[in-house]
């Protein structure tokens, strides 16, 4: 005979390995000043109000946290002192070494590993640091900005927790009209299996800079990453981001990203998720002043058992802002994708410009992709358009290609990446685009 | 010298029988026009010969020099020296014409059939395909010599190409996987006079003695500029009647009414 424990309470349980006391462990560990340990306590204290997610909220009604259980991952790993010097792994020398970039920083488990910076930044003033060292040498900045713009820690139950233990994470600040035309590169590897992470990324522009950031996440083996992005553009500032999560399979992945734009800024965000057992993102994009243009690309392409969730957002706040979403996924076997979208248009944003689409391509009759476009338009001057559309590969196409010599796995395998092309064509950096064909065709091949 | 050979072919879509005892020969040097009304089921016939999923063969063989074809994949097909020019190429969005073909041509002519250079992490990294500065060249050889722009080897597999495009490409794809028989499909449908004379001067031009060309046609328009040596009209799912180009002639004056009071079932059976 079999006992059904409820979902709800089993998680409900589960939290009881985590209390205030490993907050402040946390924090001593990492010999943060008072201001940030009170910042986590707050935070834990709203983790520990806020109910877990119950498979009758709509933004959880398709991803179900069944056989989640927070105790399992242990609270992180106490940062060594002496860590940084030992040198790379073979394949994080490789992941560096894809991407041609202005700076890098890598992270192993929750610890600083590596640093290295090719452009003169700090004459610039740009400020490119992991966030654990930002915290004490820029301690004004970061705590103006750290969760307090664009991702709050009550944002969701994740955030909150993120907000208490947040271990890795980088801070990126570009002073105004600074242009850093080479990416700056993030990577993380949670090398360790079946432990938490809490990965950060701040990014702050003042007017008329420009940026491009890049975080490549990697590792987490039965573990759990639960991971924010923040990116504050300031007026008239181009950022473009890049969030490329190829997580083990086993990984419990969680993300909150959200961007605010001031006057004229410009945004390109493009979210990859390739990996983890299980992703539920929460992107949001708020223009919040008039002139705003953001572009939210995403692709993703589930295997096996894989389920990817995201939810998006596009919040137009002011008038003549123009945003335009496009996310492409490709599903095999026994995967699942998820997409809910909603394009809110609050009263006064005339002029709004935007679009959402979402295509899929389904590869096996297994898998199952859903689809849940929306508007929510409170203006009465604007343009809004939206769509989803699920295909499978046309043999017609196959039978095209194979009549000029492919093999039906190169026919198909071309057709898929001609499907993810569209969003790559939409990539503005090259070295970006490179890399993306080669994660692609890994993922093909595999 | 080859001989592409269609021996009593009967084939059927969804228990409906299209073809009906097909006969003829292809040989090298021969251009062989085929023509017939529409829904007579030439185009069935040469998706049949190319190797279409869609069709079941029920009796009779195709036959490249001796060897039956009917069990080859599409692919396997064009392997052996079999090229079918589409009535209407699809597109593939997202696949360059170059990146395409560079696959296709490394397929016929056996680059991929050798080992990878080196093996990386999670997948080939060492190309075995033909290698690009030799691609490169002969597909903007090949592009000047067919007339097609090249901006074309960039742009998407006829996405947004117009007709008269679609089918230049058809000739340029053609002209690179050289193949022993063509098939070219309606080559000449939906074209102006200019685009017709650029894939009709393609045709002209890739008519070697080592290749032999099946023009499916409805119109005699496309023999005004490609000289047929044979002319066959197909009619309710088989050839019934071959001769010179004096039978393309023949048709144009009496039409296809002709062809259906003189060879239609209700004339068999009377």
């Amino acid at each position: 005979m079999s006992v059904i424990v409820k979902e709800a309470e089993a998680i409900m349980q589960s939290a009881a390995g985590f209390s205030e006391a490993t907050v402040r462990a946390h924090s001593a560990a990492r010999g943060e000043p008072e201001w940030m340990l009170n910042f986590r306590l707050e935070a834990w204290r709203l983790f520990e109000a806020l109910p877990w997610p119950k498979a009758t909220d709509e933004a959880w009604r398709r991803t179900r946290l069944t056989g989640f259980d927070l105790t399992r991952f242990k609270p992180v790993v106490i940062p060594a002192a002496e860590g940084k010097k030992s040198e790379l792994s073979t394949l994080l020398q490789e992941e560096l070494d894809e991407m041609e970039s202005a700076a890098s920083i890598v992270f192993e488990e929750s610890e600083l590993r590596n640093s290295v910076t090719r452009s003169p930044l700090d004459s610039q003033g740009v400020i490119f640091l992991d966030l654990q060292s930002a915290v004490h040498q820029h301690a004004d900045l970061v705590r103006k900005y750290f969760m307090a713009e664009a991702v709050k820690p009550g944002q969701n139950k994740f955030t909150a927790l993120h907000a208490a233990l947040w271990d890795t994470g980088v801070f990126v600040y570009v002073p105004a009209s600074v242009r850093v035309t080479l990416p700056l590169q993030v990577i993380l590897n949670q090398s360790s299996e079946g432990v938490g992470g809490y990965h950060h990324t701040l990014v702050v522009t003042e007017a008329g800079a420009e940026v491009t950031v890049v975080d490549d996440l990697l590792g987490a083996r039965d573990g759990l990453q639960a991971s924010v992005v923040e990116l504050v553009i300031g007026d008239s500032s181009v950022v473009r981001y890049m969030n490329l999560q190829d997580f083990d399979h086993s990984t419990w992945n969680f993300l909150t990203g959200r961007a605010v734009l001031g006057r004229d800024a410009d945004l390109r965000w493009i979210q990859v998720s390739w990996g983890s057992r299980l992703t539920k993102a929460f992107l949001d994009v708020e223009l919040s002043k008039p002139g705003g243009h953001a572009e939210l690309l995403g692709i993703y392409f589930p295997i096996g058992n894989q389920h990817i969730d995201h939810q998006t957002l596009q919040i137009h706040r002011a008038p003549h802002c123009f945003s335009d979403l496009l996310f492409n996924g490709a599903l095999k076997d026994k995967s699942r994708s998820v997409y809910m979208g909603i394009i809110q248009v609050l009263p006064g944003a005339q002029k709004t410009d935007a679009y959402q689409r979402n295509g899929n391509l389904i590869l096996d009759t297994s898998a199952r992709a859903d689809s849940i476009p929306g508007l929510e338009i409170e203006a009465d001057d604007v343009r809004c358009t939206h769509g989803a559309t699920a295909a499978q590969v046309e043999e017609e196409y196959v039978f095209y290609l194979m009549a000029r010599g492919l093999t039906r796995a190169q026919a198909e395998r071309m057709i898929v990446q001609g499907f993810f092309q569209a969003v790559l064509d939409r990539v503005p950096v090259e070295s970006v685009v490179h890399k993306l064909e080669r994660v692609i065709e890994r993922k093909i091949g595999g | 010298m080859s001989v592409l050979e269609i021996r009593n072919l009967h084939a059927s879509v969804e228990d409906r029988e299209i073809l009906k005892g097909v006969n003829l020969t292809l040989r090298s040097g021969e251009i062989h026009a085929l023509m017939g009304p529409n829904g007579s089921g030439k185009s069935t016939l040469a998706y049949l010969i190319a190797g279409h999923p869609h069709y079941v063969v029920t009796e009779g063989d195709i036959l490249v020099d001796g060897e039956s074809v009917l069990e080859m994949e599409p692919d396997e097909r064009t392997k052996v020296g079999i090229f079918l020019a589409f009535q209407y190429p699809v597109a593939v969005p997202g696949v360059s014409v170059a990146n395409f073909l560079r696959t296709a041509v490394s397929n016929v002519r056996g680059y991929t059939a050798q080992k990878a250079v080196a093996e990386g992490r999670g997948g080939v990294i060492g190309s075995n395909l033909m290698p690009m500065r030799e691609f490169r060249k002969e597909l903007n050889d090949k592009m000047k010599e067919f007339n097609v722009d090249p901006s074309f080897a960039r742009r998407y597999l006829n996405d947004g190409f117009s007709g008269g495009e679609k089918k230049r490409t058809e000739v340029l794809q053609m002209a690179m996987l050289g193949p022993k028989f063509a098939i070219m499909d309606e080559s000449d449908s939906g074209l102006d006079i200019d685009a017709l004379r650029v894939v009709s001067d393609g045709i002209n031009k890739l008519a070697t003695s080592d290749r032999g060309f099946l023009l499916i046609t409805h119109y005699q328009r496309l023999l005004n500029y490609v000289k047929p040596n044979y002319v066959s009209i197909f009619y309710e799912g088989r050839v019934v009647m071959t001769g010179g180009p004096e039978v393309a002639h023949m048709l144009e004056e009496k039409g296809y009414g002709w062809v259906e009071r003189e060879f239609g079932s209700e004339a068999v059976v009377a």
